[in-house]
C-alpha cells in the first residue's frame, strides 16, 4: 500500500511513510498528531543524510538506506530474561531514581521511580503526554525547524516513549536519576524522545545507559532546558550490542548562570554517533562537554559537538579522547561559535586520540567561529600512538608488554573520567571502562 | 652473577659506542663504572636493561647463567634485573601505587607466587617507605608526574627496594641532585646492599661513592673499560681527571 501524501518524498523514506500509515499512534492528542505529521513530512523531504554533508561525512549509513529498519510496534512490552540480565550488568549500583525503557517503551516492573521529592517530576514520556501535556508541548513549540535534522524529524514521527524529568525552581535532587535503555528487537528501529527541564536554581544529575543485543537501530533524541542558575550533570554510557546502530542527539539550552556538565562514554555498538548541540542563551553560563570512545574490531564512532555562545561571559570546557584499534574508525568534530556581542566568552576544546593499530583511524576536526573581539578561545587536537618511553619504563619494571600497553591505554582513557564531579557516577563509569579495556583486542 | 664478554654495541642507526666491554660482577658486590661524557656509560645501561633501539654487534652477556641478550626487557626485570633510570619517565594517569603493585604482581606471577592484594601490598609499602624516609603522598600521585629531580630519583630507589632485585644497575642516579638529596638517595642504596645482590653504579662523579663504598671501580672510556681497581681509583680519577687513564691505557 502507498500512503497518499502531498509533499516530496525521498525514495529511502517511502517505507517509513508506509509504516506510519499502518501504525498510527491513535491515542495521541491532536497537537501531538500534528507534530508527528510535520516530523514525517520533514523526514520524507530530507531522507537520510549523505556523506557530502559535513555533519555526516565520517559515518557510513548506506546499510540504512538499503534496508529499511522500521519502528517496532508499540507493545505492552514483554520484559525478557535478556533485558533483566542487561540491566543487572549495566545498572548503577548506588541509590538512584531508576526508569527503564525496553525497546523504547517504559518498563514499570524494572523501574523504581518513587518516592520523588516535592517539585520533581519523573515519568515516562507517554505518561507525561497524558498527565502534563503542556510540559511536552511547550518544548515542541520552541523547536526550530531551520536546520535539517532528519533523524530528529523521523524520531518525532515515530517515538513511542522516553522520559521526562522536570525540576521545579529551587529543587535539589540529591540522588541521581538513572535511565536505562535496553533493546533487543532485531532489524527494527527504536525511537525514544526525552525532555529534561531544570528550573531556576535547581540541581539534578542523570546517568543514562544504553545496552542491547541484535542488529537494532536506536534513534534517541533528548532536549535539556536549564533555566537561570540551574545545574545539570548528565553522564551517558553507550554499550549497545555488537551489531547495533546508535544515533543520539542532545540539544541543550542554558539560561543565565546555568551549569551543564555532560560526559559521554562510547564503548559498544557497531556504529555509534553522538551529537550534542548546546546553546548558551543567558549570560555567564558554564558548559562542560567531555567524553571518550574506545573502539575495536570494525566499530565506528562519531562524536559531534556544537556550542553556540549567544550571550556574553559564557564558559565552555571540552575534552574528548578517542582510542581505536583493530580496523575501527573514530571521529570527533567540535565547533564552538561565539556570536557578535557575546563578549568575554572563555571557551577551550581539546581532542586527544590514540590509534593503536595500522588499520585503525581517528579523524579530529575542531573548529572555532568567533564573531566577537573580546574572547578567550582555544582548541587543540592530537592523534598518536602510545608513548614508547613510558612503555619501556613499565617493561623495565617487569610488566609484560601487552599488560604495559593496557595500563597506558587505561590511564589515557580514565584520565577523562576525573572530569566527572559526582564520585559515584565516576566510579560506575570507571568500572564499565575497565571491563571494556579487558576485552579491547590488541 | 653478571658476566660481560667483549661486548660491542651501537644504536640501531649510529656508530659503535661499546667496543669490547669485559666485566664480571659477583653476588654481594658493589661496582662503580665511571667515565666522562660520551664514554658509553648510558649505552651500557640501556643494552643491559634491554632498551629497544640498540644493536649488539659482538660479544655475550650472561646473567645468572642465562644469555641475557635473548631475553625481553620485561623478562629481564622479572628475573631480578633492575635499572634505575637516569631520566625517570613521567606517566600521566598511572597512579604510582597501582604501577608498583602491577610490577610486583607481574614478578610474583613469574615466580609462581600468589599475587598481593591491596592490603598486603600496602603493608610492605609502608615498611619500605619508612626505611627510605619517603612520604606516602608520593605514591598517590601519577608516576613521576610533577616530581622534583630528587623525588624522581628517590622514587627509583624506592622501586628498587620494593622489587628486591638480584642485580641493580643505577644509571647516574646521583646526577641533578643537591647534596642533601644525594645523601638521602645514597643512604637508600647503601641500605640495600645484600649478600645475594649485586649493584652496579654508573656515575660521572666520585661523590656518590663517598656514601656507597664500592668494592670495585672501573673506568670506561671510548667504549671500553680501560682501568679497574679498588675504591682508591675513584679518588684518583677525582683528583686527576679522566686524563690519567690515557696514560694507563
Amino acid at each position: 500500500m502507498n500512503a497518499v501524501v502531498d509533499f516530496p518524498v525521498k525514495p529511502e523514506a517511502r517505507p517509513y511513510l508506509e509504516a506510519f500509515g499502518r501504525d498510527r499512534h491513535r491515542d495521541d492528542p491532536d497537537w501531538l498528531a500534528r507534530y508527528r505529521n510535520r516530523g514525517l513530512a520533514r523526514f520524507a523531504e530530507l531522507g537520510f543524510p549523505s556523506r557530502r554533508s559535513e555533519a555526516w561525512r565520517y559515518l557510513d549509513l548506506r546499510a540504512l538506506e538499503q534496508r529499511p529498519m522500521l519502528p517496532a510496534g508499540r507493545r505492552a512490552d514483554v520484559v525478557t530474561a535478556g533485558a533483566r540480565q542487561q540491566l543487572a550488568e549495566i545498572g548503577f549500583a548506588g541509590p538512584a531514581y531508576r526508569l527503564v525503557l525496553v525497546n523504547g517503551c517504559f518498563a514499570p516492573e524494572l523501574s523504581q521511580i518513587e518516592p520523588l521529592p516535592a517539585g520533581m517530576w519523573l515519568a515516562s514520556m507517554a505518561a507525561t503526554i497524558a498527565e502534563r501535556p503542556d510540559l511536552v508541548r511547550s518544548g515542541l513549540e520552541a523547536q526550530s525547524w531551520d536546520t535539517p535534522r532528519p533523524f530528529d524529524s523521523l524520531n518525532l514521527a515515530f517515538f513511542a516513549d522516553g522520559f521526562v524529568l522536570d525540576a521545579a525552581p529551587g529543587v535539589v535532587l540529591e540522588r541521581p536519576v538513572e535511565i536505562v535503555h535496553l533493546a533487543g528487537d532485531a532489524g527494527a528501529s527504536v525511537h525514544t524522545r526525552s525532555l529534561v527541564t531544570v528550573g531556576a536554581g535547581s540541581r539534578a544529575s542523570i546517568v543514562e545507559s544504553f545496552a542491547g543485543s541484535g542488529d537494532y537501530w536506536r534513534n534517541d533524541v533528548v532536549e535539556l532546558r536549564l533555566a537561570d542558575h540551574a545545574e545539570l550533570a548528565r553522564v551517558m554510557l553507550v554499550e549497545e550490542g555488537a551489531d547495533a546502530l546508535h544515533l543520539d542527539e542532545v540539544a541543550a539550552s542554558l539560561g543565565a548562570g546555568a551549569r551543564l556538565s555532560s560526559f559521554v562514554l562510547l564503548l559498544g555498538g557497531r556504529t555509534v554517533r553522538h551529537e550534542a548541540a548546546v546553546r548558551s542563551e543567558g549570560e555567564r553560563s558554564h558548559c562542560d562537554l567531555n567524553g571518550a570512545f574506545l573502539l575495536s574490531g570494525r566499530q565506528e564512532a562519531n562524536i559531534l559537538t556544537t556550542v553556540d555562545h549567544a550571550a556574553p561571559g559564557g564558559e565552555t570546557r571540552e575534552t574528548f579522547k578517542g582510542v581505536a584499534t583493530g580496523r575501527a574508525h573514530g571521529a570527533f568534530q567540535g565547533r564552538i561559535t561565539v556570536r557578535p556581542g557575546a563578549q568575554k566568552v572563555d571557551a577551550h576544546q581539546l581532542s586527544r586520540n590514540l590509534v593503536l593499530s595500522p588499520r585503525a583511524a581517528i579523524d579530529t576536526k575542531p573548529e572555532l567561529e568567533i564573531y566577537a573581539d573580546d574572547v578567550k578561545c582555544s582548541h587543540g587536537a592530537a592523534v598518536g600512538d602510545l608513548d614508547e618511553a613510558a612503555l619501556f619504563y613499565l617493561r623495565a619494571r617487569g610488566i609484560p608488554a601487552d599488560e604495559a600497553r593496557r595500563v597506558l591505554i587505561e590511564a589515557f582513557a580514565q584520565e577523562t573520567l576525573e572530569l566527572i564531579e559526582q564520585a559515584p557516577l565516576r566510579e560506575h563509569l570507571r568500572a564499565r571502562l575497565a571491563q571494556r579495556l579487558a576485552t579491547l583486542e590488541e | 652473577m653478571l658476566e660481560i664478554n667483549n661486548l660491542h654495541a651501537r644504536p640501531t642507526e649510529g656508530r659503535e659506542i661499546l667496543r669490547g666491554i669485559d666485566l664480571a660482577v659477583g653476588a654481594g658486590e658493589v661496582h662503580a663504572i665511571m667515565g666522562p661524557n660520551g664514554s658509553g656509560k648510558s649505552t651500557l645501561a640501556a643494552v643491559l636493561a634491554g632498551r629497544e633501539g640498540y644493536e649488539v654487534t659482538e660479544g655475550a652477556v650472561t646473567y645468572l647463567g642465562r644469555d641475557l641478550l635473548t631475553m625481553e626487557a620485561d623478562e629481564r626485570a622479572r628475573e631480578g634485573l633492575f635499572l634505575a633510570f637516569q631520566y625517570p619517565v613521567e606517566i600521566p594517569g598511572v597512579n604510582n601505587m597501582y604501577f608498583l603493585r602491577t610490577a610486583i604482581n607481574a614478578q610474583r606471577r613469574h615466580r609462581g607466587e600468589p599475587e598481593l592484594d591491596a592490603g598486603q601490598f600496602l603493608r610492605i609499602v609502608r615498611a619500605k617507605l619508612k626505611l627510605l624516609n619517603i612520604g606516602e603522598d608520593l605514591l598517590q600521585r601519577a608516576v613521576n608526574v610533577g616530581f622534583s629531580g630528587g623525588e624522581k630519583k628517590r622514587n627509583e630507589i624506592f622501586q628498587m627496594a620494593m622489587l628486591e632485585p638480584r642485580l641493580a644497575i643505577l644509571d647516574e642516579t646521583d646526577s641533578g641532585l643537591d647534596i642533601d638529596a644525594l645523601k638521602l638517595v645514597a643512604r637508600g642504596v647503601d641500605q640495600q646492599r645484600a649478600s645475594d645482590r649485586a649493584i652496579v653504579m654508573i656515575t660521572h662523579y666520585q661523590r656518590l661513592l663517598e656514601y656507597v663504598e664500592p668494592d670495585r671501580v672501573h673506568v670506561l672510556q671510548g667504549g671500553r673499560i680501560v682501568q679497574s681497581g679498588d675504591k682508591t681509583l675513584a679518588l684518583e680519577v677525582e683528583r686527576r681527571g679522566y686524563g690519567i687513564v690515557e696514560d694507563a691505557a
